[in-house]
């Protein structure tokens, strides 16, 4: 029976699961830009075929990383309701924008056609796709190697004055702290239950005891954030961490013959995805 | 002593994120036993599954193989009434302060209460009451604000929250960590007055040996997610093989002893309170009974 408060066990964003597949050994920054690259790609795709390809795809990811789909499975979990409530908002109110093809349904201000399906079935997957995506990078890359691609990927920005350093700083700590504070937020929800706090009892419809549930969760968790941050600054600056210093990297990447291998496949791929002409 | 059970662990374990790649196993076949009225310590080094066992005790986690039965529930039954539970059994987590949300005082430790629905002026009481335990002044400190408190201050206030659900079980990780030596003695004495005086069955873990030497009646010792030792405080701390095998340090008091009895002089190394130790010392140091008595009159 697993416990009703193991909520670090669903996050799976800034966790990494070191697995040493030849995901994990690739060029950190060959990863990062590909996973951008696919995204859009996917987003610009609007078949089915494609889309199918592109799930098949995310899921061999999975399986060449040799990370559990049960990962990426709990990722999606917590969206479904997004999902649904977005296909069906699509489904509802965007027939009048992509009318083409077949009329289903006809009824007042609501028209469903062929092409209005396609576009929440395609959407739905989109999304599921993308969400995969991103917990292969993510799982199968550490946030030091992430900012690094980061940091390296943007760095040309440079030149116009954009703040790449701290952009990638920002977003890494940020990543790291994800799973911290699922963690702090788990202890204080059992904290709190051992006090006779109830989480979740209730229906739905009544939003303001469900809002005043959380108080004893989300105040403390404001506190133990703010102390922590705290904490990180005065560990930082006492490491002499001055913004915009100049400074150099412990681990060097060097992109082998293989990274550019896959960076290829991977562009030939989006650029397909992008420009093939899908027959559904 | 109560001979009745209010505790009883038997062959539990438990695996943390079961299924996934980052699992392990924090408990394998932990047995605990305690009786109604006593005050137990649980020492162990960390990852050997204390606060694992802990959260046992109120349902927080529920046996995953193995028995846990609390005062005549068991808990690997499915259908348990965990709010009773949990006002019976008290867990102050450690760092207890970080859980304070309310602004004032009175109304943090008046949360639990009132999440019980009890009316009004029972609550008052139950506040009032926590708080003299505690050793904090209802009148003078209810209306103070919570985020100008001092670490100390805090922990009471926290402590109060819990008491105020008057749980018959108290159960405490590292009550004393990070605390001043002057906190953390008051601490102690009010753990000990609520066993001895009212009647709280009191489990706590802790990493303090003299801690665990003042407060404990038994010591349980984890390690590797099982319950390895058992006994007084006088059983374990004069085991000296069993200790050294499993790594665990004693009091300070202990120290000296064992070190003056490897160099040879003939003292008793199971009086680890510090009156008993410096009695010890001072027969070393004189020789005789006789010249202890002309010390203290010194």
């Amino acid at each position: 029976m697993s416990s009703e408060f193991e909520i670090s066990r669903s996050i799976t964003i800034g966790q990494y699961v070191p697995t040493d597949s030849y995901i994990h050994r690739l060029d950190p920054r060959v990863k990062l830009l590909l996973f951008v690259v696919i995204v859009v790609a996917i987003a610009f795709n609007t078949s089915y075929i494609g889309n199918a390809i592109g799930l098949f795809l995310s899921l061999y990811l999975f399986w060449a990383s040799k990370i559990p789909i049960s990962y990426g499975l709990s990722g999606v979990k917590p969206a479904i309701p997004f999902i649904i409530i977005l296909a069906l908002l699509q489904l509802l109110f965007q027939g009048q924008l992509f009318s083409g093809g077949k009329v289903y349904v006809d009824y007042g201000f609501i028209l469903i056609t062929s092409e209005s399906i396609r576009l929440v079935v395609v959407s739905a997957v989109r999304f599921i796709e993308i969400i995969f995506l991103s917990s292969v990078l993510t799982l199968s890359t550490s946030t030091t190697q992430l900012t690094h691609s980061i940091q390296s990927l943007l760095s040309p920005l440079k030149k116009i004055n954009f703040p790449v350093h701290e952009i990638s700083l920002i977003t890494t700590i940020s990543i790291r702290f994800v799973p911290t504070f699922a963690i702090e937020m788990e202890k204080m929800m059992k904290a709190q239950a051992s006090r006779g706090a109830d989480f979740g009892t209730g229906g739905w419809w009544r939003i303001i005891q469900r809002t005043k549930e959380t108080f004893p969760i989300i105040i403390p968790l404001f506190n133990i954030a703010l102390s922590r941050a705290e904490d990180l600054i005065l560990a930082m600056e006492s490491r002499c961490y001055t913004p915009g210093g100049n400074r150099s990297s412990y681990s060097v990447y060097k992109t082998l013959a293989k990274d550019y291998l896959v960076l290829l496949v991977g562009l030939l791929f989006a650029y397909l995805l992008i420009f093939y002409p899908f027959p559904f | 002593m109560g001979a009745r059970p209010i505790i009883q662990v038997e062959n539990l374990s438990h695996t943390y994120m079961k299924g996934t790649p980052l699992e392990h196993v924090a408990l394998k076949g932990a047995n605990l036993y305690v009786e109604e009225g006593e005050c137990i310590a649980i020492i162990g080094h960390t990852g050997s599954g204390k606060s694992t066992l802990i959260q046992h005790f109120n349902g927080l986690m529920r046996p995953e193989s193995g028995k846990v039965i609390i005062d005549g529930v068991d808990l690997s039954k499915k259908k348990v009434d965990v709010k009773t539970l949990r006002q019976k059994v008290g867990l102050v987590f450690q760092n207890p302060e970080d859980q304070i949300f309310e602004k004032i005082i009175g109304d943090d430790i008046a949360y639990g209460p009132f999440k019980l629905g009890l009316p009004l002026k029972e609550v008052r009481e139950r506040v009032k009451w926590a708080m003299s335990v505690v050793g904090l002044d209802f009148e003078q400190m209810k209306d103070r604000q919570t985020f100008a408190l001092s670490g100390g201050q805090k922990r009471k206030v926290a402590l109060a929250g819990i008491l105020a659900l008057k749980p018959k079980i108290l159960v405490l990780d590292e009550p004393t960590a990070g605390l001043d030596p002057k906190s953390r003695n008051e601490l102690l004495e009010k753990i000990k007055r609520l066993n001895r005086e009212e009647k709280l069955t009191v489990i706590f873990v802790s990493h303090n040996m003299e801690e665990v030497a003042m407060l404990a009646d038994r010591i349980y010792v984890m390690a590797g997610g099982k319950d390895v030792l058992c006994g007084t405080p006088k059983e374990i701390f004069t085991d000296k093989e069993k200790l050294q095998l499993h790594h665990i340090g004693t009091p300070e008091t202990v120290q000296v002893l064992y070190r003056l009895t490897d160099l040879g002089y003939k003292v008793s190394v199971d009086a680890f309170s510090i009156s008993e130790a410096t009695e010890e010392i001072i027969k070393v140091l004189h020789g005789t009974k006789e010249d202890l008595e002309d010390v203290q009159r010194v």
